[in-house]
């Protein structure tokens, strides 16, 4: 851990006296998210997030040209876990560093974008983002039901093909490693991997507005006998019009999954969900947002297996008010209600390299 | 079946015709690569007039257009940096990366102005530390500028470079020639001092021999502020400054608070890219509405 550290100040320091382009030094930023939580339910609450202040994560990102053929991106995370001591009756904090994502791309080859390394499954909209990109403070519920806090993550293959259509339309197929990250996933013969495929196309409405639809497919052993099949379906409206969009845009989004957890002998555990969600830019630096979230768990046969979630139904309504008071720093207030209430307030700055506008 | 077959040709990557694909970032280098190219080339921009260049969104379906391009040409020091390296890895297209042949960026190559000097920060603002990228309201760079794209267009088809270079010139001297009207005209308005919204107008003051005074934004990239806005006026009324002008893509609430507090100032809303109005389709029709905005103000 501490030489993790030692070698973090090395290239933030290293970064201060050497240009972005330099060929010694990579691109180079770091993003901090503070956040403080007040919740109903948070005292007793062992989770990444607790009441009161927290470091939530710091990502510091190095990305660089390795020669003409591929290009290098490592993702190291920096956060507290919570765990409980049952000695002390006290939930103690460890922090933990570990890369979130490192891959290698290429850039040679034409339509095509393979990747090799550990990254973010290109499972629907919201498992790619990364958590300071997240558009609420909360990962929608489905997905950590589905996919876990960390979402789907792990080593692999991938190949993104960009296809010949005139609207732009891509299909990503990957294969990641089954004895990783992912508890569902998490088959005991380390041969046996996870197949994803993911289609998802963006058409332009006019100048002001775009659509976009995915559908996403993922099969895989578990640990049971069985298989875990997520499949996933996504939606997402754009408005930000060209004359003026700079102080108002909207955007609609929405994704469905359903994740089925098979074991030989008896019913599989149905979980599926979906969220919306709905932005309002109403000022130069200013939106309000809402979402609501609907999770479902069926068949979960409690307890014959460590991972088996409860048979549940549960539903969540988020309010928010976004201020980005420049392109690298940013706060969110938010309050939400349904299985528990609470109220978060985050605060996101970033340093170093500027950062990529993802669409 | 003769249907499916030219269908089918269209979509494949440099089978439709034989042209110069060009994306350029903006529409006055759309307007430059066509002067240059004519119909030897095909090009398209991908801000729009209307649209602050520093705010484009990634939009996938850029990807479409850039993944058969040729050649990119950006005004570059980081003016695009954001969204342009998303596009161009994006599109999956091997000959229009960042430091290939067919990646072009015109600014450094143009002797930019305002170059920060010492340690830069965040602290001051969205800086750019290579200088001012918004050469393209100086028409003699801009003539510069079409020269070095000749030079680009010739190394990818040198069959034409003759006809290019040749379209160049007459580009460049057409707006050298026309420089000089523009210099006489703002010289007679008298205007030797004004205020811009942003540094968008940076290189046609230095051209034209006038002094910005300062920003509405009290650091480049941060709305204006009430407390700055107290010491703009201070400062018009102390130098007794005639004109402020907003590049048109931001509001003009800040704008219409100084015309409150000082009667008879001169507030404009001026396009400062080709498309920014819709009878704006090219440079010297640019300069002209930024010229006439220095004329309308009253002696």
């Amino acid at each position: 851990m501490r030489s993790a550290i030692y070698l973090l100040s090395f290239f933030l320091v290293s970064s201060s006296w050497a240009q972005s382009n330099s060929l010694r030094t990579p691109n180079i930023s770091a993003n901090a998210l503070f956040l403080y939580r007040s919740s109903e339910k948070g005292k007793e609450d062992i989770s990444t997030v607790r009441n009161g202040m927290d470091l939530r994560e710091a990502e510091v990102a190095f990305d660089s040209d390795v020669d003409p053929y591929h290009r290098l991106s490592l993702l190291l995370s920096v956060h507290p876990e919570y765990t409980y001591n049952a000695g002390t009756d006290r939930i103690e904090q460890v922090w933990k560093i570990e890369p979130e994502e490192l891959f290698a791309e290429s850039l040679q080859v034409p339509d095509v974008t393979l990747k090799i390394g550990k990254f973010k499954a290109a499972f629907g909209k919201h498992n790619p983002l990364h958590t300071h990109a997240f558009p609420f403070v909360d990962a929608p519920l489905i997905n950590t039901a589905a996919m876990g806090d960390e979402g789907l993550n792990d080593v692999g293959v991938s190949a993104a093909l960009l296809l010949p259509t005139p609207w732009y339309s891509e299909v990503t197929g990957q294969f990641i490693r089954g004895e990783g990250e992912n508890a569902e996933f998490s088959s005991k013969t380390p041969s046996d991997g996870v197949g994803l495929v993911h289609w998802k196309n963006l058409f332009d409405l006019n100048d002001d507005s775009t659509s976009e639809l995915g559908a996403s497919y993922v099969k895989g052993k578990n640990d049971l006998g069985g298989q875990t099949i997520l499949t996933g379906a996504d939606a997402t409206y754009k408005w930000r019009p060209a004359e003026g969009g700079r102080y108002h845009s909207v955007i609609l989004s929405g994704e469905y999954i359903n994740r089925s957890l098979e074991q030989p002998g008896t019913a599989a555990e149905k979980v599926n969900g979906y969220y919306t969600f709905a932005q309002f830019q109403f000022a130069e630096r200013w939106s309000a947002a809402s979402r609501f979230d609907y999770l479902k768990i069926q068949d979960s046969d409690s307890g014959f297996n460590s991972h088996s979630l409860t048979n549940d139904t549960i539903s969540r309504s988020t309010v928010g008010l976004n201020f980005s008071g420049s392109e690298f720093s940013a706060y969110k207030f938010e309050y939400s209600w349904g299985p528990e209430k609470k109220i978060y307030l985050q605060a996101n700055f970033t340093i170093g390299y500027h950062p990529s506008h993802s669409y | 079946m003769k249907h499916i077959l030219f269908l089918l040709m269209a979509f494949i990557p440099g089978f439709s015709s034989a042209t110069l694909k060009v994306v350029t970032t903006t529409p006055d280098l759309e307007a430059l690569v066509r002067s240059v190219g004519q119909d030897k080339v095909e090009v398209s921009s991908i801000a729009k007039g209307t649209q602050d260049v520093h705010q484009i969104e990634a939009k996938p379906s850029f990807m479409i257009r850039l993944r058969n391009a040729d050649l990119v040409v950006s005004q570059g020091l980081e003016l695009e940096t954001a969204w342009l390296n998303p596009l161009t890895v994006g599109a999956r297209n091997p000959k229009i990366l960042v430091g290939t042949a067919g990646f072009l960026e015109l600014g450094p190559g143009l002797d930019p102005i305002e170059i920060p000097k010492g340690n830069i920060s965040r602290s001051q603002g969205d800086v750019h530390p290579g200088g001012n990228p918004h050469f393209q309201l100086d028409p003699i760079r801009m003539g510069q500028a079409a020269m070095i794209v000749a030079e680009k267009l010739s190394e990818l088809d040198p069959g034409d470079k003759t006809f290019y270079l040749q379209q160049a010139k007459l580009f460049q001297n057409h707006l050298q020639e026309k420089t000089k009207l523009w210099e006489a005209r703002i010289k007679k308005t008298g205007l030797k001092e004004i205020i811009t919204y942003h540094k968008t107008f940076g290189y046609f003051l230095d051209r034209f021999g006038v002094t910005g005074v300062m920003e509405l934004e009290p650091k480049p990239g941060i709305p204006p502020t009430a407390g700055h806005l107290l010491e703009v006026i201070s400062v018009i009324k102390k130098r007794n400054i005639k004109l402020v002008l907003i590049e048109n893509y931001y509001d003009n609430s800040a704008g219409e608070k100084l015309k409150q507090e000082i009667p008879g100032l001169v507030v404009l809303r001026v396009p400062v890219s080709i498309g920014g109005e819709p009878d704006v389709k090219s440079t010297e029709e640019l300069m002209e509405k930024i010229v006439a905005a220095f004329e309308s103000v009253k002696k």
